[in-house]
């Protein structure tokens, strides 16, 4: 999995790209900690580029909710599509998280 | 071309647990061809160099990394088993440590024996995938699924299974970060990654005529025992996402062992 920051107006939208996976723990450290740095109150998750999503996958991106939380921001994902989509909704992760086509 | 079926390991696998793949012959991307053709011929098969005909063929793969095929045709048939040999013995008897592989290999329709290290790098679960929807076209979100499933059974196998690490609990930047420690330190002690994982895979007819694939995927880790898991954490969705998918999941020898059945 790679990921791109763009810092806009009134959010920080994520990009992830590729396949987020239990493998990706190193990333998506980064990622948490790069999301609690800049100064933006709503950080948006754009999945729209991600392929493949684990349940390790899901974990993680319920952690930086989680710390997004503790640091009071806003944590969105946005934009999943096909098997993203399908996991996210089996595993009814919209309950934790809000979730933007 | 020898036929490794008259002879040899599978002939005894004829006679025991039933022979379903016939190997014809052996690739080692990264070995010198002289090697090869000195292993390929004390086990019967023939010594071949790139993936082509219709006659099942076995890959070694080397477990330095150096020989990890890249190339989507290691993947696909007609190769039908994927067997790292194990490292701690001299050449000359490598055929010997092999031929039992080869053995188990013949009794199912793919076969797969790594050390943790090597599957660790590389993604088996969508591996497999190509590699059984190549016999049995899969498509859209039931190829997906399948994916996933054999994804989850893989990564449990060599996480939890074979390196101990265990699952991220609470859902803090802490936990993702002992997770991460964990796995680096588990990965480095040369025992638990030098634990294997073998996934074998058979299609057979089902009584409504589809066929059903079976997979089971054996690990030498500590087992566990199922049981009611929460959903509170970060872990522990991956078992639940493979009861959802799977038309059968059986958790066998403590926890060691996942068979899975999917409808085709």
């Amino acid at each position: 999995m790679d990921y791109g920051i763009e810092v806009r107006d009134q959010e920080a939208v994520i990009r992830l790209r590729g396949r987020l996976t239990f493998n990706d723990h190193a990333k998506l450290r980064a990622l948490i900690g790069e999301m609690g740095q800049n100064k933006l109150k709503r950080q948006v998750l754009d999945l729209s580029s991600l392929e493949f999503v684990d349940s390790a996958g899901i974990g993680m991106l319920l952690i930086a909710r989680e710390e997004m939380d503790r640091a009071a921001k806003q944590f969105i994902l946005r934009g999943a599509a096909g098997q993203v989509k399908r996991v996210l909704t089996v595993a009814q992760i919209a309950k934790i998280v809000p979730i933007e086509d | 071309m020898i036929d490794g079926t008259t002879q040899g390991t599978t002939q005894e696998a004829d006679q025991t647990a039933g022979c379903r793949t016939r190997f014809a012959g052996l690739l080692a991307p990264g070995l010198a061809a002289d090697r090869l053709t000195r292993l390929a011929l004390a086990l019967r098969l023939s010594p071949v160099q790139a993936p082509a005909g219709p006659a099942p063929l076995a890959v070694l793969l080397a477990g330095d990394g150096s020989a990890v095929p890249e190339s989507d045709a290691l993947w696909l048939p007609p190769v039908a088993a994927w067997i790292e040999p194990p490292t701690d013995t001299g050449a000359s008897d490598t055929a010997d440590r092999l031929a039992p592989f080869l053995a188990e290999a013949a009794t199912s329709d793919l076969y797969l024996n790594l050390t943790t290290a090597t599957a660790h790098d590389l993604q088996l679960g969508g591996r497999l995938l190509a590699a059984l929807s190549a016999r049995h076209p899969l498509e859209g979100d039931r190829r997906d699924d399948v994916e996933l499933a054999l994804h989850e059974a893989v990564s449990n196998a060599l996480v939890h299974g074979n390196l101990g690490v265990a699952g991220m609990k609470e859902l803090s930047a802490q936990e993702l970060e002992r997770f991460s420690r964990d796995l680096g330190d588990r990965l480095a002690d040369p025992v638990l990654a030098g634990r294997r994982i073998v996934v074998t895979l058979r299609i057979d007819p089902a009584e409504d005529g589809r066929r059903v694939a079976t997979v089971e995927i054996a690990d030498e880790g500590a087992g566990f025992t199922p049981g009611p898991r929460a959903n509170s954490g970060a872990s522990g969705r991956g078992l639940d996402l493979i009861g959802t998918i799977a038309d059968g999941l059986t958790i066998e020898d403590g926890g060691r062992r996942i068979r899975m059945r999917f409808r085709l």
